[in-house]
C-alpha cells in the first residue's frame, strides 16, 4: 500500500498510520529486512519540499532536497562551506543522489543489532542492549544513554554547528539541537509521531567563515565515521578567533555541539597548543565502553585536524553589514 | 621438493555432508496457485491509498508506463519488469554500487531508490549508455582496453558511474586527465572483490584523456564486451517461465537439538508450492545459520513469509564460539565422539587425514616436521645467535563474492536435470548432482556462463543448490534460490581464523629452527593447514610443526584462495624479519642462506636489485606524525594441475570453436583458450569462439587451486598440435601438396606456402580433442581423482611501502612491488590483473576485513558490506608487478598458476613495513585503528 499525498495537510492525515518516506535510502533498507512495515506515505508529490531558497538573509532548505544537490549548490558552497563539505562527505555519491536532507536528519541508527530482524534490542521492543553486552567496537564513547548506538546523521551534526532550526508541520519549530535533545529516552529525535519535518532553516551566513569537516575511518572513503567533526571559525586579521562552532558525531547517541571547546577557542590566537587543548577539551566527559576507548583518542586527533583544516581553508565572502547586526548573539556573548 | 600433501577430489563430497544424510521429507501442493503480487490492478481506496501507482518514465530512450507498489525498488522494476539485468543486486544497502543506474544523468543507488521516484525521470542503464558506431561508450571501450574487470559482476555499476563522471568531466575540463584522487572520489561507492581497481584507474583516466574516443580493438579479455555492456548473464540473471522462488530456514541458535519439525502450516500459506527438509530431525545444529529446510513459492516474499510458519521444537544447548573457549577444560563439544566426527566439512585444499580428537581439539598434524628433535633443541641450549617468538592471529575472512551463491534448477519431462549455478566447477557439480539424485552424468547439465566471484567458496555442491534441485523436483517447476547478503556473509564462505604460536631461532651457522603450533578455528569444519607451508618454504630447516583444528559453534569454513597461506606466511615471514633485525642480517641475504630453490632465488635476486628496497631508510627513521616504512616478505605456493583434462577444437572454414567443461570465474580462461588457439594458428581471435561454462563439454578442470591455466593451456596446445596434423593431411590429400611439411605458420612444399588460416578455409570441419599431458619427469604426487601436485613451486617476493598516521591509527599502503617466478605467462595483461587482485585482497584482509559475531550468541554482526569492510578503490596505491622469466621448463606449457601465490605476501609485508616505520610489530590482523593506537601506545 502506498499513498502519494499532494499537500502537507493530506500527508498529516495519514502520517501516524504510515511510514513516511522521502528519499528512501534508510527506510527501504529497514523495510527490506522487515522492520517498520506499515503502508508507505511517500512525500514525492508535495510541492515546495525540494528547493533551496534564500529566506531573508538566511536559507530555507526543503526536507526533500537531495544531499548531492545541497553539496553542489553554489550559494551553499560559497556561504556555508562546512555544510557543503559535510553533505559531500557522507555515504557515497549514489546514496547522496537519492538521500534527502530531511531523511538524513531523521534516520535510524546503524547499530547492527538494531538492524538485525531477528534481534529485539532496547529500541525494537526488547529488554536489553545487545551491543553493550556484545559487539560494540563502533559504538559510542560518550555512553551516557541507554542506547549506545552512535547517531548516524552527519547533517544533524553539521546543522547543529550552524544554529539551524527545523520547521515542523503539525508541531513546533525547533533548533536542531532541540531536535536531538532526547534526554534519557530511546528516541532518535524529539519529533512526535505523525508530524512532518518540512524545512531546515539556516541563519544568515557568517562573513569570512572558514569551515571544515573531518571524519576518521579505517578505509579511505565511503565508510561510516568512527568519529566526525565539523568546525566553523571566523578569524580577525590578527588570526584571533572571533567566533567558533564545533560539533562532533559518531561518538554519542546524538550529535554533540561542543560549547566548551568553542569558548576555549574564541578570543584566542590560532596556534598549535590552542588546538591541542581544544582536542583535549573535546574529550571531556567521555564515557567509553569496553571497546571504544580508542574513539576518545580519535576524537582528540580529529578535532585538532579539523581546526587545522579550517584555518587553511579559504574564507567565505566578506559581508558588508557589520557583524554586530548579526544573529549569532549567543556565542558573541560568550566571547566578551 | 618437499611437500608431501596428496590431493584428492577433496572439494567434492564435503558439502554433501554438510546438509546431513539427505533430504528427509518434502511436500508440495497439488494445485499451483494463481500468480499474485506485482501486477495486481490498482485498488483505489478513499481516493488516495492504493496497492500500486502508475509510473511513467523514460528508460534508455524508450517511454515506459509501469505500475509499481510502495516497496518496489527501481532495481526491481528494471531487472524484473523491463528485463534489463545489467544492474545487479549485490549488497542490498547501497554500499557496493553494483546496482547503479543513471537517473537524469546522475548515478543513483537503485537497490534503495523507490520505483515511484522514477516518475517523470529519464533512466539510463548500462545497456543504454550513449553509443558510438561500435555500440560502445568511450568508458566501455576503456574498460575493455585496459582490462578494468575480472569476474564482471560489479562492472556494470563501475561503467555507469564512470560514464557519468566522464560525460561531466569532458564537458567541464576537456581532455585534461583526472587524478587518481578525483577518480577514487567519483567511484568511492563501488566495490570490486576481484580487485580490478588499478586498471579501473587506468581506464577512467585514459577515457578522459581521449584515448578511447574512437572505436578500437577488442582488448585482452575475450568476454569483456559482454561484461561492460551488461550482456553477460550470471546465474542470478536466469529467469525461466513458471519459475518459482525459494528461501532457506536457518538455525537461530549456535548449538541446539532439532527435536521435531512441522511445516504443514507453511505449506498452507497461499502461494507456497513446496517444502524440502535439509536436516533430519532429530539432529544436532552446530551454528547460527545452519540450513534446516527450504520453501518454494510464487515469489521470494511469500517464501520468506512462509518460513515463519514452520514450527520447530528445539532443545537449546551450550555453545563455544572462540578458540580459547573451545579448548577450555569442560567446554561443550561441537562434534562428540563417533559418527559425528566424520561429518565436518574440510576447509583446506588437501585431504583431511585421520587424526586424534580431544574434545574440540583435533590433531596434531605433524607430518611436515623435519629434524624435529633438533628443532626442539635449537633455541633451548643457548647456542644460537637469536631467538624470537610470538603469537600471531589472523581473523575470519568472508569470501564476499559480489554475486551471491545462486542456483536455478529445472527438471526435464524425461527426467533430465538442468541446473544454472554460480560455481567454480561445472563438471564436478554435474557429477555430484548425478550421484546424489541417482542420474547418469549425461542426464545432468550444469551451466555457468559467468560467475560473479568464487575465491574457493563456489567449488562444492552446497545446500542452496541441493534445495533448489529438490524443490524443483517436488514442485514440478523451475526453482530459483539466491542467497541474500546476510546469508552470504553468514555461511557462504569463510576463511578460518588461526592462532599461530611460533618460535624461531637462528643458529651460529645461520641455520634456522622453527617451532610452530597453529590452531585453526574453521567453525564446524576442519582442515588446518598452516604449518605445512613452513616446510614448503624453508624445507632444509629444523622444523617442529603441529597443526590443530579447533571446532566451534560457528559456520563452517571452506577453502579460500591460498588456504592456510596468509596465516602461515604472516607468522613465518614476520618472524624471519624479526630475526634479521635482531642480528642485523640483511633479510634477503638471510633467506638466501636457507634456499636451494631456483624460483625463490630468482625472486630474491629481483628484490635485492629493487630501488625501493635497496634505498630504504633505517628502521624508525621518521619521527613525526606520519611515519613511513618498507617491509619485505616472500612466499611459495604449490603447483597443481589436472592431467587428463581435455580441450576440443571444431575447426573449419567458418572458424574454430574451442570447448571444454570448465568455467571462467574472472581469471581469464576464455581469453587464454582463444589466445592459444588464435596465436598458434596465426589467425584473428575473432575467428575463435570459446564455449565453456557447460558440464556437457569434454572433461575440463574446476577453477580452484590455481590450476586452470596450467591445465587448459597445455591441453589447448595439444589440440592445436593434433589440428595441425590434420590440416597437413588436408594439404597433402585434398590440396595435392603431397610432399608438404609443416612450418610454424602453416604448411609448405617446394612450390608454395599455405598459412593455417588459408588451409582452414579449404578444409572440411575437423574435430580434435587435446589432452593435458604429464610433465616431463612426472609429478611430485601422482594424480588422485585427476588432480596432480607438480614437482615445482612458484615463488613471490613483495616489498610494500606503508605510511602510519600515529594519531588516527591509520595504516595505508602507499605503493608495493611484487616479483613472481611462475614461468610462462599466457597473457601478461590478464595475469597482471589477477595478481593485482590477489595483492589487493591480501591488503584488504590485512587492514580492514573481519567477520564479527555476537560474542554471546554467535550470530553475525557484520552482516553487510557496510560493516564487513573490503578495500575500495581509494585504498589502493600503485602496485608494480613483475613476472620474472625463467624456469619451469619441464612443466607442460611452461607455466604454473598465479591465483593463490599473489595473495600470500601482503600480511607479512605490511606488518614488517609497520614495524620498520614505527618499531611496533603487529601480530594480530586486521590493523584496525584501535589496534594500531594500542600497539603504538604499548
Amino acid at each position: 500500500m502506498i499513498r502519494l499525498p499532494t499537500t502537507i495537510e493530506a500527508a498529516l492525515e495519514h502520517s501516524t498510520t504510515h511510514d513516511v518516506r522521502a528519499g528512501g535510502t534508510d527506510i527501504q533498507e529497514r523495510r527490506n529486512h522487515g522492520r517498520r512495515m506499515r503502508p508507505v506515505l511517500d512525500l514525492r508529490d508535495i510541492p515546495g519540499l525540494d528547493k533551496i531558497e534564500r529566506d531573508g538573509e538566511g536559507l530555507k532548505i526543503g526536507a526533500r532536497v537531495r544531499l548531492a544537490e545541497l553539496a553542489e549548490d553554489p550559494w551553499v558552497r560559497e556561504r556555508y562551506p562546512a555544510l557543503a563539505k559535510g553533505a559531500a562527505s557522507l555515504g557515497n555519491p549514489q546514496i547522496r543522489a537519492v538521500a534527502t536532507l530531511g531523511g538524513n536528519l531523521l534516520q535510524a541508527p546503524r547499530c547492527a543489532y538494531y538492524r538485525d530482524p531477528e534481534v529485539q534490542c532496547l529500541k525494537s521492543g526488547g529488554s536489553e542492549c545487545w551491543a553493550r553486552q556484545g559487539d560494540h567496537l563502533w559504538h559510542v564513547c560518550f555512553a551516557t544513554r541507554p542506547c549506545i548506538a552512535p547517531h548516524a546523521s552527519t547533517m544533524g551534526m553539521v546543522l547543529a554547528a550552524y544554529d539551524a532550526t527545523v520547521s515542523v508541520a503539525g508541531g513546533a519549530a525547533r533548533s536542531v539541537e532541540e531536535l536531538y535533545d532526547i534526554g534519557d529516552t530511546l528516541r532518535d529525535h524529539t519529533l512526535d509521531e505523525g508530524v512532518l519535518l518540512t524545512h531546515i532553516n539556516l541563519p544568515r551566513p557568517w562573513s569570512a567563515e572558514q569551515g571544515s569537516y573531518m571524519r576518521a575511518t579505517s578505509r579511505a572513503r565511503a565508510e561510516w565515521a568512527l568519529v566526525e567533526v565539523v568546525v566553523r571559525l571566523r578569524l580577525d586579521r590578527w588570526e584571533s578567533i572571533v567566533d567558533a562552532r564545533v560539533a562532533v558525531g559518531a561518538v554519542a547517541n546524538t550529535p554533540l555541539r561542543l560549547r566548551e571547546v568553542e569558548r576555549l577557542l574564541i578570543g584566542n590566537v590560532v596556534n598549535e597548543p590552542l588546538f591541542v587543548a581544544a582536542g583535549e577539551k573535546a574529550t571531556e566527559g567521555a564515557q567509553p565502553l569496553e571497546d571504544t576507548a580508542y574513539k576518545v583518542e580519535l576524537l582528540r586527533a580529529s578535532v585538532f585536524d579539523a581546526l587545522n583544516a579550517a584555518v587553511v581553508s579559504p574564507p567565505s565572502p566578506l559581508i558588508d553589514a557589520p557583524d554586530e547586526d548579526g544573529s549569532e548573539g549567543e556565542s558573541k556573548g560568550s566571547s566578551q | 621438493m618437499t611437500t608431501g600433501t596428496t590431493r584428492r577430489g577433496f572439494l567434492r563430497g564435503t558439502a554433501l555432508i554438510t546438509v546431513g544424510g539427505g533430504v528427509a521429507a518434502s511436500g508440495c501442493k497439488t494445485t499451483a496457485l494463481e500468480s499474485e503480487g506485482t501486477h495486481a490492478p490498482a485498488v483505489e481506496a478513499d481516493g488516495a491509498s492504493v496497492d500500486t501507482v502508475p509510473v511513467e518514465c523514460e528508460v534508455n530512450g524508450q517511454k515506459e508506463a509501469l505500475r509499481v507498489g510502495g516497496d518496489r525498488l527501481a532495481l526491481d522494476v528494471l531487472r524484473d519488469d523491463l528485463e534489463l539485468r545489467g544492474a545487479k543486486r549485490s549488497c542490498g544497502h547501497g554500499a557496493c554500487g553494483a546496482c547503479t543506474v543513471q537517473v537524469d544523468g546522475r548515478p543513483v543507488v537503485s537497490c534503495l531508490m523507490p520505483a515511484v521516484a522514477l516518475h517523470g525521470r529519464s533512466v539510463t542503464t548500462v545497456e543504454g549508455l550513449a553509443k558510438g558506431s561500435d555500440g560502445l561508450h568511450p568508458v566501455q571501450r576503456a574498460f575493455i582496453g585496459e582490462d578494468a574487470l575480472q569476474c564482471g559482476f560489479c562492472t556494470s555499476g563501475f561503467v555507469v558511474e564512470s560514464a557519468a563522471f566522464y560525460d561531466r568531466w569532458r564537458k567541464e575540463k576537456g581532455a585534461a586527465v583526472p587524478s587518481d584522487e578525483e577518480i577514487a572520489e567519483a567511484l568511492s561507492g563501488h566495490l570490486c572483490r576481484c580487485g580490478a581497481y588499478l586498471s579501473i584507474y587506468r581506464a577512467v583516466a585514459a577515457a578522459c584523456r581521449g584515448d578511447y574516443d574512437e572505436p578500437g580493438g577488442d582488448g585482452p579479455r575475450y568476454e569483456a564486451r559482454d561484461k561492460v555492456t551488461g550482456a553477460a548473464k550470471y546465474t542470478v540473471d536466469v529467469a525461466l517461465p513458471q519459475m518459482a522462488h525459494a528461501k532457506i530456514l536457518r538455525s537461530p541458535y549456535a548449538a541446539a537439538e532439532l527435536r521435531s519439525l512441522d511445516w504443514s502450516a507453511a505449506l498452507d500459506v497461499p502461494g507456497v508450492l513446496g517444502v524440502v527438509e535439509l536436516l533430519n530431525a532429530p539432529a544436532s545444529v552446530r551454528y547460527v545459520g545452519q540450513e534446516i529446510l527450504a520453501i518454494a513459492a510464487e515469489t521470494e516474499e511469500i517464501a520468506a513469509r512462509a518460513l515463519s510458519a514452520v514450527e520447530i521444537d528445539w532443545r537449546i544447548k551450550n555453545h563455544v564460539l572462540s578458540i580459547e573457549a573451545a579448548m577450555a577444560e569442560d567446554a561443550p563439544v561441537v562434534f562428540p565422539r563417533g559418527e559425528a566426527r566424520r561429518s565436518p566439512a574440510n576447509h583446506s585444499e588437501g585431504p583431511a587425514l585421520p587424526m586424534v580428537w580431544r574434545g574440540n581439539l583435533r590433531g596434531p598434524g605433524k607430518l611436515f616436521s623435519h629434524r624435529r628433535g633438533l628443532a626442539r633443541w635449537t633455541g633451548r641450549d643457548g647456542n644460537h645467535k637469536a631467538e624470537v617468538q610470538g603469537r600471531y592471529r589472523t581473523q575470519t575472512q568472508v569470501h564476499t563474492c559480489l554475486e551471491p551463491h545462486a542456483c536455478v534448477a529445472r527438471w526435464g519431462a524425461s527426467g533430465g536435470l538442468e541446473v544454472w549455478m554460480s560455481t567454480q566447477a561445472v563438471r564436478h557439480m554435474a557429477e555430484d548432482l548425478a550421484e546424489r539424485f541417482g542420474l547418469k552424468v549425461s542426464e545432468v547439465e550444469v551451466h555457468a556462463d559467468h560467475i560473479g566471484g568464487g575465491f574457493g567458496s563456489k567449488a562444492t555442491l552446497r545446500p542452496e543448490a541441493i534445495a533448489a534441485v529438490e524443490l524443483a523436483r517436488v514442485t514440478l517447476r523451475p526453482v530459483r534460490l539466491v542467497l541474500d547478503r546476510r546469508e552470504e556473509m553468514t555461511v557462504a564462505g569463510l576463511r578460518p581464523q588461526v592462532r599461530t604460536d611460533l618460535r624461531a631461532a637462528l643458529g651460529k651457522a645461520d641455520d634456522l629452527a622453527i617451532k610452530a603450533r597453529a590452531y585453526a578455528d574453521g567453525g564446524a569444519a576442519i582442515g588446518s593447514a598452516t604449518t605445512p607451508l613452513m616446510r614448503v618454504m624453508y624445507p632444509q630447516s629444523r622444523l617442529d610443526l603441529q597443526d590443530f583444528d579447533v571446532t566451534t559453534n560457528t559456520p563452517p569454513g571452506c577453502p579460500f584462495r591460498g588456504p592456510g597461506g596468509p596465516s602461515a606466511f604472516f607468522a613465518l615471514e614476520s618472524s624471519i624479519d624479526e630475526l634479521a633485525h635482531t642480528t642485523g642480517d640483511d633479510p634477503i641475504e638471510l633467506r638466501r642462506r636457507w634456499n636451494q630453490n631456483e624460483a625463490r632465488r630468482r625472486v630474491y635476486d629481483w628484490a635485492e636489485a629493487l630501488p625501493a628496497w635497496k634505498d630504504r631508510s633505517e628502521p624508525q627513521h621518521d619521527r613525526g606524525r606520519y611515519r613511513r616504512g618498507v617491509g619485505l616478505a616472500a612466499a611459495v605456493w604449490l603447483y597443481l594441475t589436472m592431467p587428463g583434462s581435455r580441450v576440443k577444437l571444431d575447426a573449419g572454414p567458418g572458424g574454430i570453436v574451442v570447448s571444454t567443461a570448465t568455467q571462467d570465474i574472472g581469471t581469464g580462461t576464455r581469453s587464454l583458450l582463444a589466445d592459444v588457439v588464435a596465436s598458434g594458428l596465426g589467425i584473428d581471435r575473432r575467428r575463435v569462439s570459446v564455449e565453456i561454462g557447460s558440464s556437457r563439454a569434454v572433461h575440463g578442470p574446476m577453477s580452484a587451486g590455481s590450476r586452470t591455466a596450467s591445465t587448459v593451456g597445455p591441453a589447448a596446445e595439444d589440440a592445436l598440435r593434433l589440428l595441425k596434423e590434420e590440416l597437413l593431411e588436408v594439404a597433402q590429400t585434398k590440396l595435392r601438396m603431397r610432399r608438404a611439411w609443416a612450418v610454424p605458420e602453416g604448411v609448405r612444399d617446394s612450390a608454395r606456402f599455405l598459412s593455417w588460416a588459408e588451409l582452414l578455409d579449404e578444409s572440411p570441419v575437423i574435430t580434435v580433442v587435446g589432452k593435458r599431458r604429464r610433465d616431463r619427469g612426472g609429478f611430485f604426487a601422482p594424480p588422485i581423482d585427476g588432480l596432480a601436485v607438480g614437482r615445482y613451486l612458484s615463488a613471490a617476493v613483495q616489498v610494500s611501502q606503508v605510511e602510519v598516521d600515529i594519531l588516527l591509527g591509520k595504516v595505508r599502503v602507499l605503493q608495493s612491488w611484487t616479483g613472481l617466478s611462475v614461468g610462462r605467462i599466457y597473457n601478461p595483461l590478464l595475469a597482471r590483473s589477477q595478481v593485482e587482485g590477489g595483492l589487493i585482497q591480501g591488503m584488504s584482509y590485512a587492514l580492514y576485513e573481519e567477520r564479527r559475531l555476537d560474542p554471546r550468541r554467535g550470530f553475525l554482526v557484520t552482516a553487510g558490506l557496510e560493516d564487513y569492510r573490503i578495500a575500495g578503490i581509494g585504498d589502493c596505491g600503485p602496485i608494480h608487478v613483475e613476472f620474472i622469466p625463467g624456469g619451469f621448463e619441464n612443466v607442460e606449457g611452461g607455466g604454473v598458476g598465479i591465483g593463490e601465490l599473489s595473495t600470500l605476501t601482503p600480511l607479512p609485508t605490511i606488518a614488517n613495513a609497520v614495524w620498520h616505520a614505527t618499531g611496533w610489530r603487529p601480530r594480530r590482523m586486521p590493523l584496525r585503528p584501535d589496534r594500531v593506537l594500542e600497539g603504538l601506545n604499548s
